[in-house]
C-alpha cells in the first residue's frame, strides 16, 4: 500500500460529467475527490465499481480503476475484487433503483459478509435516466409518468434496511453540505469494514422540489447538533425511521468494536488449512490441463 | 468566529498571510465553478450561457494571480495555512445554480447573487476582526465585489429579455458524448 500526497485534482479524470446541470451528483463528485485526498491512496490502488443509472458514471469521473457493471450487480462484483485483491482500496456506486430495487437482494448479503467495502449510494428517490419513473425510495403517494395517481407503495428506508443487517458503519450526507459529506465519505472508506454513505443527491430534472439542494440546506439537521452518541445502534435505528421526514446528516452508527472481514477470514482459513491463494490454484490446475 | 462557507478556520483570527491566501483560494473555488459550468453548458448546446460562464471563469482567474503575486510580494514563499477543504461555496455560484438550456440572463442572475454571496461574506467577516491589516484587505475585497455587482447589473439591463417560451420547453434531451 502505498501513501501519497495527493490533491483532490489528481483524482479526476479527463471524461467531463453527462449529469444534467444542477444535479446533486456534481457535489457528490467533489466531496470524493476531497475524501480520497485525505486518504492519500494512490489512484492505481483503488478499484471503483458501480451499477447502471445516472450516478453510476461516477467511477469514469475519477482517476481510479473503474469498473461500471451491469445494472444492480455492482456489489457482487465488488466482492469478487476485494477477495482476490484484498490490498485494493475497493468503493461502490450506484442509485437507489441501483442498490435497493434491481440490485436489493445482494446489499443484505454485502452487510452480513462484512467486506471491507464502502457503497455510496446516490439517493435521489427516482429513476432519473430513464426519465422519471418511481424507485423504491420513491415516497408513498408520488406521481410520475409511470405512476400518474400516484405511488400506492411505501418507500424503502435504506437506513433501516443495512442497518438492521448489522452494518458496521451507516452514515447519510447531502452535496448542499459538501464539506460535510467529504468528511463523512473520508469516515467510510477508513472503516475497517463494510461501510454504507447514504446521499441525498437530488435529481434536479425529474425530482420533487421538496428534494432539492435548497431545501437540503434550509431543513438539514446534522447527527451531532441532537445529541445523537454514534456507537448505540439502536438509537440509530430510531432516528433512521425518520428517513423521508427529516434529513439527518452525519454517521448514524459506527461498530466500536469492528468484526474481522470477510476477506480477512478467508485468509486466516486458508493459512490455517495451508492452502495457497485461489488463483495460484487456479492457474496451476489449468496449466496442468493446457501441458 | 467560524461563518456558514469555512470550516476549521478562525476568520477573526486571520494573519494578513492567511487572509491573502484565503482570498486567493475563494478566487480559485469561483474559477473553477465557473469552469464547470461552462463545460456542463457545452454538454448540453446552451452555448451562450458556457461563453459567459467561461468569460466569468477568466475573470475569476484574473483576480486569483492579482492576489497571488501580492501573497508572493509580501510574504515570498512562506507556507500557506489555509486549505480548499476550509471553504466551501464563498464566491462559487452554488451547483444548483446551473440548469440545461439556461438563458443569458439566468446565467447573469446566477453571477449576480454569487457577487453577492461574495459580499455578505466579507462584509460579515470584518464585523470580527481585529487585525487592521486584514481589515483593510477585506474591506477593499469588500469593495470590490460592490463593484462586481454593479458590473453584473449593468450587464443584466442590456441582456434580451427573456423569450415568452423557455428555451428548456422546446430543446431536445441531452445526449452523450464520450
Amino acid at each position: 500500500m502505498t501513501t501519497v500526497a495527493l490533491g483532490p485534482k489528481d483524482f479526476k479524470s479527463e471524461l467531463k460529467p453527462i449529469w444534467c446541470p444542477g444535479c446533486g451528483d456534481f457535489g457528490v463528485l467533489q466531496a470524493l475527490y476531497r475524501a480520497l485526498s485525505g486518504i492519500g491512496r494512490a489512484p492505481h490502488e483503488i478499484a471503483f465499481v458501480s451499477g447502471i443509472g445516472c450516478s453510476s458514471r461516477i467511477p469514469g469521473y475519477t482517476t481510479a480503476y473503474g469498473f461500471n457493471t451491469v445494472h444492480g450487480r455492482a456489489l457482487p462484483i465488488a466482492q469478487g475484487i476485494k477477495l482476490a485483491r484484498p490490498e485494493l482500496l475497493v468503493l461502490v456506486a450506484g442509485g437507489d433503483g441501483d442498490g435497493f430495487s434491481i440490485g436489493g437482494g445482494h446489499v443484505a448479503h454485502a452487510v452480513r459478509r462484512n467486506f471491507d467495502l464502502t457503497y455510496l449510494v446516490m439517493d435521489n428517490q427516482i429513476y432519473g435516466l430513464t426519465k422519471g419513473q418511481l424507485s423504491p425510495t420513491s415516497p408513498h403517494g408520488l406521481e410520475t409518468a409511470t405512476s400518474p395517481y400516484g405511488s400506492l407503495e411505501d418507500p424503502v428506508n435504506p437506513l433501516a434496511y443495512v442497518l438492521s443487517y448489522g452494518a458496521g458503519f451507516v452514515a447519510q450526507g447531502t452535496p448542499a453540505d459538501m464539506p460535510g459529506l467529504a468528511k463523512i465519505v473520508e469516515e467510510a472508506i477508513r472503516y475497517p469494514g463494510f461501510a454504507f454513505v447514504n446521499i441525498q443527491s437530488p435529481c434536479v430534472t425529474y425530482g420533487q422540489e421538496v428534494q432539492q439542494m435548497k431545501v437540503h440546506k434550509a431543513t438539514m439537521k446534522t447527527l451531532a447538533s441532537v445529541g445523537h452518541d454514534q456507537t448505540d445502534r439502536i438509537a440509530a435505528m430510531r432516528l433512521a425511521q425518520d428517513y423521508g421526514k427529516a434529513l439527518y446528516t452525519g454517521v448514524f452508527y459506527r461498530n466500536p468494536e469492528p468484526p474481522p472481514t470477510f476477506e480477512a477470514l478467508v485468509r486466516e482459513r486458508q493459512t490455517a488449512q495451508g492452502e495457497r491463494p485461489a488463483r495460484e490454484k487456479i492457474l496451476d490446475r489449468y496449466l496442468q490441463r493446457a501441458t | 468566529m467560524m461563518t456558514a462557507n469555512t470550516s476549521g478556520l478562525d476568520v477573526s483570527a486571520l494573519t494578513l498571510r492567511d487572509a491573502l491566501d484565503l482570498a486567493v483560494l475563494i478566487e480559485e473555488e469561483a474559477r473553477d465553478r465557473y469552469l464547470e459550468f461552462a463545460e456542463q453548458m457545452e454538454m448540453h448546446r446552451t452555448p451562450e450561457a458556457a461563453r459567459f460562464f467561461r468569460f466569468m471563469s477568466e475573470n475569476e482567474e484574473k483576480h486569483r494571480v492579482e492576489l497571488a503575486e501580492r501573497r508572493e510580494k509580501h510574504f515570498g514563499d512562506a507556507p500557506v495555512n489555509v486549505t480548499r477543504a476550509m471553504l466551501f461555496d464563498v464566491e462559487a455560484p452554488e451547483y444548483d445554480e446551473a440548469r440545461a438550456f439556461m438563458t443569458v440572463r439566468e446565467a447573469l442572475e446566477s453571477a449576480l447573487r454569487s457577487e453577492e454571496k461574495a459580499a455578505s461574506f466579507f462584509a460579515s467577516a470584518l464585523a470580527g476582526l481585529r487585525d487592521p491589516d486584514v481589515r483593510g484587505l477585506f474591506g477593499e475585497l469588500h469593495a470590490e465585489e460592490i463593484e462586481h455587482q454593479r458590473l453584473v447589473r449593468a450587464q443584466l439591463a442590456k441582456a434580451p429579455a427573456e423569450p415568452l417560451v423557455h428555451p428548456s420547453e422546446i430543446a431536445d434531451e441531452p445526449h452523450a458524448i464520450d
